[in-house]
């Protein structure tokens, strides 16, 4: 009997109750909702780097509107109402729980002193709509629509290959598969060229997902499970089934889906994936320090870097969990708490330090402090306002900084920023992929 | 159940449509609890209630005229900054306004004579950072970074590096708050001039209204604004390093460091505080309970419990580690002369000195209170006691023994002493016991712990800083002063008659007492059967 037994055994009447890492079962998630403390660390950037008066706040729902009931603590104390049976599904209680790009910094600021899982349960909260048939919202709808039944979030039915230019080669079988996604294949065309002429320029032979479809993210991020969970099944089984090892992403979003979320759906980890999955960032940083990448061309560019919540924040490693919750709110057996510490942050920047008359300028809101441009897992197409708001005020912060452009690691944070910046402002915007493609010599990009 | 119709639509006005909620899940979003500070405790169950509804001013202009209004429609409302203060900050009547101040975001510095000013909205760390780059620091309270600076010092603000200059109250210069009526009261030398730079103004000191020993809990108006004190710090901006959750300030080394010293027994530590402060050394002092150290070593809640059930009452007893920190802040070589003066009193004492990092994790910038909820999921400090050392020091061993006889529902904490340290430059003992419980628990043992450490109080003539609207009226006002809880009751007669501001504060603690059973046993005093506020107020 272990010390924390006898002494609960002795002296404290806590009964033990069921605790798994399901999004599927609000009730996971009471205790979490019950000991939110209102600290706001999931609103502040962490304190030691609090700037000052300016670029104070991380949180771009809270940041946009000010009620507590928009941020995370807020939340969390509406979700035990919802649990309870206390609280009616309403237009503006879908506007709290979707209103919200879902881009962890709640969850690392939590986890910073208090190990709540306050992503989770935010996650679980839109799952608990979809259940209770609230959620999610008409956009979101749409888009779910659409990739089921063209494989796209536009419904588009053009190849999802048309990016592809006769300078790229592409392999019938390789050991690496790109995986491009729908922003990139469809509309954001030269940021799937810039990382496919990578690869090929740092020697790594890859070839496309038979039959490739959407990540799911879209319809994962607003609580519909069961699609999701469909298209985790097919893209996980066509990996599989190519014999390749590792799959290369080069969108945020398709990173955080294959490597976290897949896993998440599937109730496994992502160690059993049975493929690796990375960003094109770390396949870069891979090919570099293996000498396969050269990145000595000059690059005479002031650049400032916006860590995407999914190769930031968000990737940490998914292990299933299931235990017991007793004394003083221990578990057992022992979790390692997802705190975003694998996060893409210091590889990113020894690449870009590395690149010859490139002068990285850092915004005071950086790596797990990084304020979301609040474009992915689905905001924009229902609060297109909270999108605009928050890459309004962090494309402020970039060009606060004296750079030139912005770079980011994931195209929809480039759509945003680019949906906002007034065509006459000369400030860039650009995917780190181009970036490094340039570096290593091609031009790849419009920077 | 919202505020009046009419209340609510001239508010609207005030403010306009995106500054006031008067929707459900908004109002969901502001309720006490369930966890946080002191929640989780009977108080919490029993005396608060949802808002009714909530506005967000931002100006002093628009929360005079709220307030008229409340006055005039009968609202009653509760001044709210960061949330962080648990029951207490929130309503404790059906259909109360919330008027949050967190926009309340204007903040001044000058730098020359070493003062800030702040409205509500403004947190320590934002602060802090600024001073730092002015070469000043700000005293971040135990509270937390995340605190509002002028909630917090109307209340309470302790910290370590209230070393220098401990009463927190000393810290407000001139003030500006408005009134139950609506009226700006100024005070300070903002009470003749514009000029916030120093508490003391013409007439009466009515910083007073505010707080004594601690706050009235916002039960007699808003502070819209406050200047505070800063002190000079060193010239280098202490750099942030690491990712969460490892993150620290990069301390310069030459310029300020945390020494950590092994001492052989308690009088030993006392005798530390007191001949460092004789000696003007240092910008902090502290001993800290065991557990904190815990808490810092562990990876996680289960990490905290492994290491900490480890420790026996003979390992607490022995722990004699005394913090202190360096600051030279005129020259490396003043730093460099007071380590040596540091190292003459200890080697003289007995201290061993171990090895630190050249960085601080949590009190200069981050204060992470909110890290005392790691270890069961509640917590509140139960007291504050200011003294002579060794009176404190006594003070705090008669806690150790009380709180042992409530352990469960208590964490077992093998009679860890708490939290310990200097202030006034050695003038003062400042000691804060802590408690932490697990609110899934049978928690009335805790509501009794707290009523017993004001009779343990009492019985032994000490002296405390949890009396006001914290305790029982009824039960510590005849006792300390002796009449000290007529005083307070005159006074909100005066300023607030209707008690539209927070009821029933400050005879809340009273009103928790008399609606809760398990509170019968513990209630050995005489209250009166009818509670001395207005009767729209009460529970019927």
């Amino acid at each position: 009997m272990s010390v924390i037994d006898k002494i609960h055994q002795d002296r404290f009447d806590t009964p033990k109750t069921p605790f798994a890492l399901d999004i599927e079962d609000l009730s996971n998630f009471e205790y979490d909702m019950q000991h939110c403390i209102k600290c706001k660390g999931c609103y502040w950037v962490d304190h030691t780097y609090m700037p000052g008066m300016e670029n104070a706040v991380r949180c771009p729902s809270n940041l946009w509107k000010e009620f507590d009931s928009y941020g995370a603590f807020g939340k969390m104390r509406i979700g035990l109402h919802l649990l309870n049976g206390e609280l009616e599904w309403s237009d503006h209680l879908l506007e709290l729980i979707y209103a919200d790009p879902l881009c962890g910094a709640c969850d690392v600021g939590c986890k910073r002193n208090l190990d709540l899982e306050t992503g989770l349960t935010l996650e679980a909260l839109r799952v608990k709509a979809v259940q209770d048939g609230a959620g999610p919202m008409p956009g979101q709808k749409k888009v779910i629509a659409n990739i089921r039944e063209t494989g796209n979030i536009y419904g588009a039915s053009a190849s999802r290959h048309s990016w592809m230019t006769e300078e790229i080669r592409v392999a019938e079988k390789a050991d690496t598969v790109y995986f491009p996604g729908c922003l990139s294949s469809y509309q954001k065309k030269e940021l799937a060229q810039s990382t496919a002429m990578l690869l090929n320029r740092s020697g790594i032979d890859f070839m496309l997902l038979p039959e490739e479809s959407c990540c799911g993210n879209v319809a994962f991020s607003v609580g519909d499970i069961a699609a999701a969970r469909e298209i985790a099944m097919k893209n996980v089984e066509k990996m599989r089934n190519t014999g390749a090892k590792t799959l290369v992403v080069s969108c945020a979003e398709c990173y955080r889906m294959w490597k976290v979320d897949y896993p998440k759906l599937l109730k496994i980890r992502t160690a059993d994936l049975g493929f690796e999955v990375k960003h094109i960032i770390e396949a870069a940083h891979d090919a570099w320090q293996e000498g396969k990448l050269s990145l000595r061309n000059p690059v005479n560019l002031q650049i400032t870097y916006h860590d995407s919540c999914g190769v930031s924040r968000l990737c940490d490693d998914w292990e299933p969990y299931e235990g017991e919750r007793g004394w003083m709110g221990t578990i057992e057996p022992g979790l390692t708490r997802r705190r975003g510490r694998q996060g893409l942050y210091q590889i990113t920047r020894e690449l870009l330090e590395n690149i010859p008359g490139l002068e990285l300028k850092e915004m005071q809101r950086t790596r797990e402090n990084a304020l979301c441009c609040a474009g992915g897992r689905g905001t924009s197409f229902d609060f297109p306002e909270l999108s605009a708001f928050s890459a309004t005020e962090r494309l402020r912060e970039a060009e606060s900084t004296g750079a030139e452009v912005l770079v980011t690691a994931c195209p929809w944070c480039v759509s945003n920023f680019d949906s906002v910046k007034p065509e006459e402002d000369p400030f860039e915007i650009a995917d780190i992929a181009q970036i490094l493609l340039k570096a290593a010599g091609q031009e790849g990009g419009t920077v | 159940m919202s505020i009046q119709k009419d209340a609510y639509e001239i508010i609207r006005t005030i403010v306009g449509d995106s500054n006031i909620t008067d929707d459900p899940a908004d109002c969901i979003g502001y309720r006490s609890g369930p966890g946080g500070y002191e929640n989780g405790t009977g108080y919490d169950r029993v005396m608060t209630k949802l808002p009714g509804a909530i506005v967000m001013p931002d100006t002093t202009e628009q929360i005079q005229q709220i307030m008229k209004v409340c006055a005039r429609y009968g609202v009653p409302y509760v001044p709210y900054s960061t949330g962080f203060y648990g029951p207490r900050s929130h309503p404790h009547v059906d259909s109360a306004l919330i008027i949050d101040l967190k926009r309340m975001r204007g903040f001044e510095i000058d730098a020359k004579h070493y003062y800030i000013v702040v409205e509500p909205g403004v947190i320590y760390s934002q602060i802090q950072q600024i001073c730092m780059e002015h070469g000043a620091y700000v005293v971040v309270g135990g509270g937390g970074a995340q605190t509002s600076a002028v909630a917090n010092l109307l209340n309470d603000g302790w910290s370590p590096l209230s070393y220098r200059i401990g009463l927190p109250q000393r810290r407000i210069l001139g003030l500006e708050m408005v009134m139950p009526d609506g009226e700006i009261l100024r005070m300070g030398s903002l009470s003749d001039g514009e000029d916030p730079f120093w508490g003391e103004g013409i007439g009466p000191d009515l910083r007073g209204i505010l707080r004594g020993y601690t706050g009235l809990l916002g039960c007699l108006g808003i502070c819209t604004k406050m200047a505070i004190k800063t002190l000079p710090f060193q010239p280098v901006t202490p750099e942030p390093q690491g990712i969460s959750p490892d993150t620290s300030l990069k301390l310069p080394e030459k310029r300020v460091k945390w020494l950590n010293f092994t001492m052989p027994d308690l009088e030993s530590i006392q005798k530390a505080h007191i001949e460092l402060g004789n000696a003007e050394v240092g910008g902090a002092i502290t001993k800290v309970p065991l557990f904190w150290r815990a808490i810092a070593k562990a990876e996680d809640k289960e990490d905290f419990w492994r290491i900490w059930l480890k420790e026996t009452e003979e390992s607490v007893k022995n722990f004699c580690i005394v913090r202190i920190m360096l600051i030279g802040y005129t020259s490396e070589e003043q730093f460099d002369y007071d380590y040596r003066v540091l190292s003459d009193i200890m080697e003289e004492l007995g201290g061993i000195e171990r090895r630190t990092k050249p960085s601080d994790e949590s009190w200069f910038k981050n204060a992470d209170s909110a890290g005392m909820w790691l270890m069961t999921g509640s917590y509140v400090s139960v007291d504050y006691i200011m003294d002579s050392y060794t009176q404190a020091f006594k003070q705090g061993v008669s806690y150790m023994e009380l709180k042992d006889r409530y352990t469960p529902p208590l964490m077992p904490d093998f009679k860890d002493l708490g939290w310990f340290q200097g202030c006034e430059m050695g003038h003062l003992g400042y000691f804060e016991f802590l408690m932490y419980w697990d609110q899934r628990e049978d928690t009335s043992g805790v509501d009794q712990f707290y009523v017993e450490t004001s009779k343990m109080n009492i019985e032994n003539g000490y002296y405390t800083s949890l009396l006001s609207a914290h305790q029982p009226m009824m039960l510590t006002g005849p006792k300390y002063g002796p009449n000290y809880h007529e005083w307070i009751l005159k006074l909100k007669e005066e300023f607030d008659p209707e008690w539209m501001c927070h009821p029933p504060v400050p005879l809340a603690h009273d009103e928790f007492v008399r609606r809760s059973p398990w509170m019968k046993e513990v209630c050995t005093w005489d209250p009166p059967e009818d509670l001395p506020y207005p009767e729209r107020w009460k529970d019927k």
